[in-house]
């Protein structure tokens, strides 16, 4: 290093370099690399899987890359915990919030960092104050249970601040967050960067982006695609094109059908997400028989509560569901399988099957109601049943009665769709069906999927990988922001456009 | 520089929970011995005379199954709840309950033949330690309210209830002004066995046996495994959780009611506030060795009822009976501690420091 003093300017206040990180059976990060200027709001874009959170994590200590290197002001530093991370003045804001309810803020803000015993009077007023420097509205003795979200966002970037963090990463922040809230949050962002500090900012939602950043990096697949652009001289149809990639269509489509009769009806369908905030807000749509509906959308645009809204996991605020022309609405998820809907969950573990169950038991979730004998249950007709899944479906798995947590995620999924199409649904919901398994699984749901559809039956597909959704989907919905944003042919629509309506940036388009 | 850590096993060790158990009897008889050497004995004095009252002969045994039946019985009231991931803290004053359930039968059956009057007074005790559990059944199953709070916090006032009668309203005229109820009425007694064992040993088992065919082989028990396994997939499923939070913890509380009702006709001879004797508390501990299932439950009943009997029989040679309890204290923590070696290995792993390269490179 043989750079002068009056270099530390350009020299960036975080570098990752040539970032690798393995998983059993995935390669999250593959070369990838970030820059991060002092005094600067940075972007990390990429769809869900790019590999954001796998880089930012490396940076915070929470993992040891496999290779790589991390430099903060030009010196290589190796984290071995996130409290490395923390004493080198790294300080991340996680979306899942990790505040005592019961404390206040200023007794939150300083837990665990607090070097002498301080009086609560004293401490309340330097929160305040760090607060008010940084255009954080506090109030340092309010209990953290009374707060709402967005507050209690603002207390975890002051437990940072306080413990002087020099580098902020934000994971998703606005997720969490309304509008206004959202418009605040850039303001001090602003604020801090203005102080000389970097925020790593990571985010799907480009208004953002565009609004209060100053460079981007894009991640696809475990690569930076694109380096420290400057925001200003970029625009959101080319971050999106980025990040969603331009590769050709190289998969064969399997040949659709003609479609028959409207099995599954969605119309004006409203609905809350977890938070309490609106996530569906007013779909329509209409699955026919022999045809896959793909649904694209960026994470958290409301695809998970459209999934479990047409299940009957969580209540319609509004509009209404019918499976075969029957308004099902208000109808309990066991009415919705006995007529002909079959759903297989997002969360495969913890909701489609119980972890600590066995593989025979886990089988016959939703049809032991038929393998009892008076009040007992058949063992040997629920290990038959599960024996003709594991064989039908190629499941490979241990001894049957053992927990299923021990399968792997593609045998797991194998067991999962199995069960549910083996019941001849008429209606298949299918939420990111692949996520997560290797190319074999992925190709074998898939081929399940459109077996399926070409047994007449009707398909929503919703998936986060568009290059899937393409290729077997026959019609294309995008849904940003809880509403659809576009219907599209997936064989002759263009990848960019789609990826601007995933992002909002693009008008309706008729079909 | 390597440490030594814990790390998961792929799959735990098989029959990994009887050896657990072995182990942790071996830990306690190990610190007990210790122990009974800091404080002047001869521990395989101790020892000897432990095993010879609880278990060596049909008379010795009698003693240990009557001790059992309680210690079963709760421990199945708290492993039937925990199978969903529910903890009935309260088996203590549900026990109570049942017992005075029991009583007020008793008191006002006098005149009815014993097996109308005991099986009326076994159904009061059901009913009554179900009755307990009751407001903590609603309250969880309707608006979430954590159950081990108000099952523990009932034990208070089921105590509470049983000092007011027996110390006002059913107090025993003759009793020259102690608090102590009129003594139980002969054809309210269960009949006896062999030996000192009483007909609770055949109704204790019966009932664990009904449960452990519910558990593992109906629908019923099914759903519960389900709703214990993740709730989440329980409503995936369509099975009420709601429902099943009631029914689980009413059971929960009825069967540990009926413990009091049995313990109440069975051995002692009247209602006291001392009827329970902390079973409901071992009760837990029992449920926590049996892994909840209640198959488990009958074995490690049985063993504490000997740990627990051997125990009052060394007082009579100057031992405290506490050794019995610091040795189910050791047990239990002797099993955790081997049934977490059963689940993790401990490996050595290269060792946490600080950041080798510091701003200081």
């Amino acid at each position: 290093m043989e750079e002068e003093v009056g270099e530390s300017l350009a020299t960036p206040a975080v570098e990752l370099v040539d970032i690798w990180k393995r998983f059993p059976g995935v390669v999250a990060n593959a070369g990838a690399h970030l820059r991060v200027r002092g005094g600067t709001v940075h972007a990390v874009l990429g769809e869900n899987g790019a590999g954001k959170s796998t880089l930012v994590n490396v940076l915070s200590g929470v993992y040891r890359p496999d290779e790589g290197e991390v430099r903060l002001g030009g010196m290589p530093y190796r984290f071995r915990t996130p409290a490395d991370a923390l004493a080198a003045g790294i300080g991340m804001v996680h979306q899942e919030f990790r505040l005592v309810p019961s404390f206040t803020v200023a007794e939150n803000v300083v837990l665990g960092a607090a070097k002498r015993v301080l009086r609560r009077g004293d401490l309340e007023e330097r929160v305040g104050e760090l607060g008010r420097r940084f255009g954080l509205a506090t109030e340092p003795d309010r209990p953290v249970w009374q707060l709402s979200m967005g507050e209690r966002q603002r207390v975890e970037i002051l437990k940072a601040l306080w413990r002087d963090a020099r580098i902020l990463i934000l994971d998703e922040p606005t997720a969490v967050l309304t509008p206004a809230e959202a418009e605040e949050l850039g303001e001090v962002l602003r604020h801090m960067a203005d102080d000389g500090r970097s925020v790593i900012f990571i985010s799907h939602k480009l208004h953002e982006v565009t609004g209060f950043c100053d460079e981007a990096t894009v991640l696809r697949g475990g690569e930076t695609v694109a380096a420290s652009l400057p925001v200003a001289e970029t625009d959101a149809a080319t971050l999106a094109g980025l990040m969603v990639g331009a590769t050709p269509l190289t998969n064969e489509r399997p040949p659709s059908r003609t479609p028959g009769e409207v099995r599954l009806g969605v119309s004006g369908l409203r609905a809350l997400g977890d938070r309490g905030l609106e996530a569906v807000g007013g779909v329509d749509l209409e699955v026919r028989s022999g045809e896959i509906v793909g649904i694209a959308g960026v994470a958290g645009n409301g695809q998970r509560e459209l999934a479990q809204v047409v299940a009957g996991l969580r209540p319609a605020t509004s509009g209404t569901v019918t499976l075969d022309g029957a308004d099902m609405t208000g109808a309990p998820p066991r009415a919705r399988f006995a007529a002909g809907l079959a759903y297989i969950p997002e969360d495969r573990l913890g909701v489609g099957l119980a972890p600590r169950l066995s593989v025979v038991e886990n089988s016959v979730l939703r049809t032991y109601r038929g393998q009892r004998r008076g009040p007992f249950l058949s063992g040997s007709r629920m290990a038959a049943h599960c024996r003709d899944l594991v064989e039908r479906f190629g499941v490979r798995t241990g001894p049957l009665g053992d927990p299923i947590a021990g399968l792997s995620g593609g045998n797991l999924q194998r067991l999962l769709v199995g069960r549910e199409l083996s019941g001849r649904p008429s209606v298949v919901v299918a939420a990111q069906p692949t996520r997560g398994l290797d190319v074999q699984g992925v190709k074998a749901i898939q081929n399940l999927l459109v077996a399926e559809r070409d047994a007449g039956t009707a398909v929503l597909l919703i998936s986060e990988d568009l290059d899937e959704l393409l290729t077997i989907a026959d019609r294309l919905l995008v849904l940003h922001d809880g509403s659809i944003a576009g219907e599209f042919d997936p064989a002759s629509a263009e990848r960019h456009a789609i990826g601007e309506a995933m992002v909002g940036q693009a008008p309706e388009t008729a079909p | 520089m390597r440490r030594p850590a814990l790390v998961r096993r792929e799959r735990p060790l098989r029959g990994g929970q009887p050896l657990a158990f072995a182990v942790g009897l071996v830990v306690a008889l190990a610190v007990g011995y210790v122990l009974l050497v800091m404080a002047g004995h001869e521990p395989m004095r101790v020892y000897q005379r432990m095993w010879e009252k609880s278990l060596s002969d049909s008379d010795a045994w009698s003693l240990t199954l009557n001790r059992a039946v309680p210690l079963g019985l709760a421990g199945l009231a708290v492993a039937v709840a925990g199978s969903m991931g529910l903890w009935n803290i309260g088996a203590e004053g549900q026990i109570l309950a049942g017992a005075m359930g029991a009583a007020w039968v008793a008191r006002i059956g006098e005149t009815w033949s014993g097996p109308v009057l005991i099986t009326a007074m076994l159904a009061a005790a059901f009913l009554a330690g179900g009755a307990l559990a009751l407001v903590p059944a609603v309250a969880r199953a309707r608006i979430g309210v954590n159950e081990i709070i108000t099952t523990l916090m009932l034990n208070e006032i089921a105590l509470r209830l049983v000092q007011w009668l027996i110390h006002g309203p059913w107090k025993d005229p003759e009793s020259h002004n102690f608090p102590l109820t009129p003594m139980l009425p002969d054809q309210a007694k269960l009949p006896t066995l062999f030996g000192r064992a009483h007909w609770g040993v055949v109704i204790a088992g019966a009932v664990i046996l009904v449960f452990a065919v519910a558990a593992s082989r109906t629908g019923w028990g099914y759903e519960l495994r389900v709703a214990g396994s993740s709730a989440e997939t329980a409503r995936y499923a369509g099975i009420s959780l709601k429902r099943k939070i009631l029914t689980v913890l009413l059971l929960s509380g009825a069967v540990a009611g009926l413990a009091g009702g049995v313990e109440l006709s069975g051995t002692a001879d009247r209602l006291t506030e001392g009827i329970s004797n902390g079973f409901g508390y071992a009760g837990i501990i029992v449920a926590a060795l049996a892994l909840l299932r209640p198959s488990g439950v009958a074995f490690v009943a049985l063993l504490f009822g000997a740990v627990q009997v051997g125990g009052q029989s060394i007082q009579i040679i100057g031992v405290s009976a506490s050794v019995s309890t610091i040795l189910q204290a050791f047990i239990l923590f002797g099993a955790i501690g081997a049934g977490v070696l059963s689940r993790y290995e401990v490996r050595l792993v290269a060792g946490r420091a600080g950041a080798e390269e510091g701003a200081a490179a």
